[in-house]
């Protein structure tokens, strides 16, 4: 039996964030979309679980990208880690192995770099950031750009090879307290190369502005 | 005088008696019901030290005086060194020793006796004077000579 | 006797003390005098005195915030009851657990054998659910102490309160009225709910942020490049200069001895008398900044001990320190205890005055400080330290800083590595209005030199270290799990080099031995348990190993020492310590300790029940000592 130790300093503690959970709206029509992260473990080593997704008015779910990772703490800010990623939504689902880093970049960027393999040997990446500029205690606004690349093309997803997607944002939260702060903003999906050829193609957007209004939560 | 008597025993007495330890609001008023986070008072500097005759003189403030009675901070005492209670029957300034008839020791197997004691050089012997009923702490020091370490007036008026 | 009961001395823990009373008389253990009875004074703190104690721990019902919460109280009080000893006597305390969780008392300041020490995993195995433990030991010292658990964060929940040691000798200085001031942070709060939040976002409790608004008003009065190379210099570090306090009056309430300022806990005095005043930080994360305004403190005692006294307008005080304050009103007026934490994020409030149901002004808090280059370890660009101050030192800061670069930075357990730590002994710290004379470490001088005269016959350098953003502390990069025994040999005269390359203070606590802070009074160093490094500073101390057995050594701001700055320090009686102290190979130090476990085991389990002190005479306060 393990000694009584004096003190516990390799708690087991458990998160989960949804940094994005909110309706967005063109004027036309509203979705819904989720971007969330949840993770399990001690300083070192933690199972990290990444979810995003958009519900779009016509019921179908797109950009789906779920993601299970081990996570290591490496360095003073950053995390590597590695995993699976499954994009499951309303398309035809695809699975690739994930690697990556996640962490605070100088100047208090926060930062998520992950390359992908999928079986067929087909790569992409994508890179998420954000900043969070305080302009009171409590109202702060975040910029934030989730940028995704393909090596090869997947027209049943349409994807592109190349850079395929952007989805950024401006959103406008307050604190009421840490966990729990809804936000307004303005965020722009859009699609390049020959994702935005593909979008022509079958009727849909290649570059939409919408407001947001959600909620940042956390426990 | 109840409230001197109580002091007394909070200094010497093992057990505190309840009406002991209320000082009471500065203006006395026992009837009236005191606020409720009063602060409680431990009692005054001389109601607590067991030789307060040298630590009520005059003009010790703040300044600092050769032989405090506060100095005595007995290093090598063990909760077991003998202890004994006597009459003093004469007191040497200069050689810093006492004369004392004391009743018997039985720690050490020491009967009623009158002898001279070394005492140790922290402790203050300006307020001693002969008749005074004193407890006292020995330890034997170098060559095995018995030394009083501590002084207590024997229960009396102060 | 004062009838009104006090809100949280209500019904069942009283009831169940006076069932344990009897208990403890019926399960036969002697006691040399009659039992101690409860005592309720016509203020708001018991008070046990004597030699006999029964302490109850068990959960306790308060109401601080207008919230009903579950404090952990002892004897159905929260703070725990004052306890009143002798010099000279043996005190013997039956403690009884009645949480359903393990929980233990730590006398802190207090030099015991290791096994009445108090705390689970070193000096013992804690004290189980429905358990009494019986600390027994001889009292050598006098002055000012508290005790707390040291069980998980049971300290934050209530589990602290004062000691009070008379003098064998009477006191030096006298006073006419005497108060013990427990100064503690409560909160609503889970602590467990704490250190999660702490662990996911580490400014969770830091409202005092920069803004866009400060970067407006820095930009107004300094400049425009000045303030963005500022701003630029921190982000670049990923820190932030508002980092006082991990946690803050965003959830704390300050106490005085419990009580909040809307109560307004008021110690009388008469005109003309002198009133001690005994401060203790008995909080879990908050230093302290103590001023009675337009009354000045005289300092007599610092951690139980006296110092020539040095008259000031203020102090600063780390958790877990004790300062002895005697104070003369000379008008006939309520004073405000004013108690900022160094964040200024709140504040405690008491009242000193003449009469009950006074209330002095309260005055305006002082400015939040702001953390600067010195602070990172960059050296004294501003604010240089004086080259006399520092006597008796072989080794040159730099050198060390630079060794010491290489090993620690980037890792994921530190932030920062100070490359050049500066002593600052002689200033207060930072958040301090111009004009206030603000007690600082050189000031402490002791009334009585050293009882050890020999020189430090080796030097241990400890980093203070620590990653803000994942909330991990520790000593030289480590967390406690992660970390070897800091060992010691019975009878060794060592000096602590302790450089903090964090950004925040760190109270660092020494258990069973004393601290001989070298603050430049040569012999005169003052003696204390608990040392507050500032940030980026490096100071020493030296210490005499004159107690054998497992010591803990941590910071005192409780998450920190939860989170893994913490430390064994063990004081080893072995024969062939001598030939294998630092031994790197694992095989012949685990000899060694096999054959030294079997006579510290002896040895432990003698001390207790024979009163004996095996490390020789008991060790003074700070007068003569004996190996």
């Amino acid at each position: 039996m393990e000694p009584i130790q004096p003190v516990m300093d390799r708690p087991i503690l458990a998160h989960v964030i949804f940094n994005q959970l909110e309706g967005r709206w063109n004027g036309t029509n509203t979705e819904f979309r989720w971007d969330g992260q949840g993770w399990v473990g001690t300083d070192y080593d933690k199972l990290w679980i990444k979810s995003e997704g958009t519900l779009q008015s016509n019921g179908t779910l797109d950009d789906g990208q779920q993601q299970s990772l081990y996570d290591r703490a490496i360095t003073t800010y950053f995390d590597l880690q590695g995993g699976l990623r499954s994009d499951l939504d309303s398309r035809p689902t695809r699975n690739w192995a994930a690697f990556g880093i996640q962490g605070l970049a100088p100047y208090f960027f926060d930062l998520e770099l992950t390359g992908y393999v999928s079986g067929q040997g087909h790569l992409a990446a994508k890179l998420e950031a954000s900043y969070d500029l305080l302009i009171t205690q409590r109202l702060i606004l975040q910029p934030e750009i989730e940028l995704n690349l393909y090596s090869k093309a997947d027209p049943a997803r349409l994807v592109g090879a190349g850079f395929s997607d952007i989805d950024t944002g401006l959103r406008l939260r307050y604190e009421f307290s840490r966990k729990f702060a809804p936000y307004l903003g303005v965020v722009y999906e859009g699609r390049f190369g020959q994702s935005a050829s593909y979008a022509r193609r079958l009727g849909e957007s290649t570059g939409d502005f919408r407001f947001a209004f959600g909620m940042r939560i956390w426990f | 005088m109840l409230r001197f008597v109580c002091t007394l025993a909070i200094g010497l007495a093992p057990v505190a008696f309840p009406a002991c330890m209320n000082p009471g609001p500065v203006t006395a008023d026992p009837g009236a019901t005191a606020p409720v986070s009063l602060g409680v008072d431990l009692g005054s500097s001389a109601s607590r030290s067991p030789l307060s005759l040298g630590a009520m003189a005059p003009g010790e403030g703040h300044e600092r005086t050769t032989a405090t009675p506060g100095v005595v901070q007995v290093a090598h005492e063990g909760h077991n060194d003998p202890h004994g209670t006597g009459t003093v029957n004469s007191v040497d300034l200069a050689q810093h020793k006492l004369n004392i008839s004391h009743d018997p020791i039985s720690e050490i197997g020491w009967p009623a006796m009158t002898m001279e004691f070394p005492v140790a050089p922290s402790v203050d012997l300006r307020s001693v004077k002969p008749g005074m009923r004193l407890n006292f702490t020995i330890e034997q020091g170098q060559g095995s000579m018995y030394e009083i370490r501590a002084l207590a007036p024997a229960g009396g008026a102060r | 006797m004062n009838p009104r009961r006090h809100p949280r001395q209500t019904g069942g823990p009283a009831i169940a003390r006076r069932r344990f009373v009897q208990g403890i008389a019926a399960g036969g253990i002697a006691l040399a005098s009659s039992p101690v009875r409860r005592v309720l004074a016509a203020g708001s703190e018991p008070v046990l005195s004597g030699t006999q104690f029964a302490l109850e721990i068990g959960p306790t019902p308060v109401n601080i915030t207008g919230r009903q919460r579950i404090a952990t109280g002892v004897n159905g009080s929260v703070p725990a009851p004052i306890l009143r000893w002798r010099e000279g006597d043996t005190v013997t305390l039956a403690v009884s657990n009645r949480l359903s969780v393990p929980s233990s008392i730590h006398w802190h300041g207090i030099r015991a054998p290791s096994p009445m020490d108090g705390v689970p995993g070193l000096s013992f195995n804690g004290i189980a659910p429905g358990e009494t433990f019986i600390y027994r030991f001889p009292v050598h010292q006098s002055g000012t102490y508290w005790y707390h658990s040291h069980s998980a964060y049971q300290e934050q929940t209530g589990l602290y309160g004062p000691i009070v040691i008379e003098p064998r000798g009477g006191y030096a200085r006298p006073f006419e009225r005497d108060y013990a001031v427990l100064l503690s942070d409560w909160t609503n709060e889970n602590p467990d709910t704490i250190v999660s939040n702490l662990k996911f976002q580490s400014d969770y409790y830091n409202y005092g942020q920069r803004t866009i608004g400060t970067f407006v008003d820095d930009a107004e009065q300094k400049g425009l490049d000045p303030t963005v190379a500022n701003r630029l210099e921190w982000g670049k570090m990923r820190m932030s200069p508002t980092d006082i306090l991990d946690v803050s009056g965003a959830t704390y309430t300050y106490l005085i001895n419990g009580q909040p300022p809307s109560a307004n806990w008021t110690a009388l005095f008469r005109l003309g008398e002198r009133v001690r005043l005994r401060f203790i930080n008995g909080s879990s994360m908050s230093i302290f900044d103590v001023r009675i305004p337009d009354l000045r403190m005289t300092i007599v005692q610092a951690d139980g001990n006296d110092v020539e006294p040095v008259t000031v307008d203020e102090f600063r005080i780390s958790v877990a320190e004790t300062y002895d304050v005697i104070v003369q009103p000379k008008a006939d007026r309520a004073y405000t205890i004013f108690v900022q934490p160094e964040d200024r994020s709140g504040y405690a409030r008491g009242t000193l005055a003449p009469r009950p149901s006074m209330a002095g002004p309260i005055p305006p808090m002082d400015p939040r400080p702001l953390r600067t280059m010195a602070d990172m370890g960059m050296g004294g660009m501003d604010h240089g330290s004086m080259p006399g101050m520092q006597m008796d030192h072989g080794s040159m800061p730099g050198m060390e800083a630079g060794a010491s670069v290489q090993k620690l930075a980037g890792s994921v357990g530190v932030d920062n590595v100070a490359e050049m730590p500066t002593e600052r002994l002689n200033r207060a710290g930072e958040g301090f209005p111009a004009g206030r004379r603000v007690l600082s470490y050189a000031d402490l001088r002791a009334t009585r030199p050293g009882g050890d005269p020999r020189p430090a016959s080796r030097e241990i350098t400890l980093h203070l270290t620590g990653n803000m953003e994942r909330f991990m502390w520790g000593f030289d990069g480590k967390k406690f799990s992660e970390a070897e025994p800091i060992m010691l040999k019975l009878g060794e005269r060592v000096r602590f080099v302790l450089i903090n390359d964090t950004m925040m203070e760190h109270p660092i606590h020494l258990h069973g031995l004393w601290s001989e802070l070298e603050n430049g009074h040569g012999e005169y160093r003052p003696y204390k348990h608990t040392i507050n490094v500032k940030p980026g500073e490096r100071l020493s101390y030296l210490v005499t190993a004159d107690e054998p057995g497992r010591w803990a050594y941590h910071c005192h701001l409780l998450y920190h020492m939860e989170m893994g700055m913490f430390r064994e320090v063990r004081v080893w009686r072995c024969a062939s310590y001598e030939r294998v102290p630092h031994h790197p190979a694992r095989r012949a130090r685990r000899d060694c300790e096999r054959r030294c476990r079997t006579d510290f085991r002896r040895e432990g389990r003698a001390s207790p029940w024979h009163g004996a002190n095996t490390a020789g005479d008991g060790p003074a306060n700070s007068g003569p000592r004996h190996l």
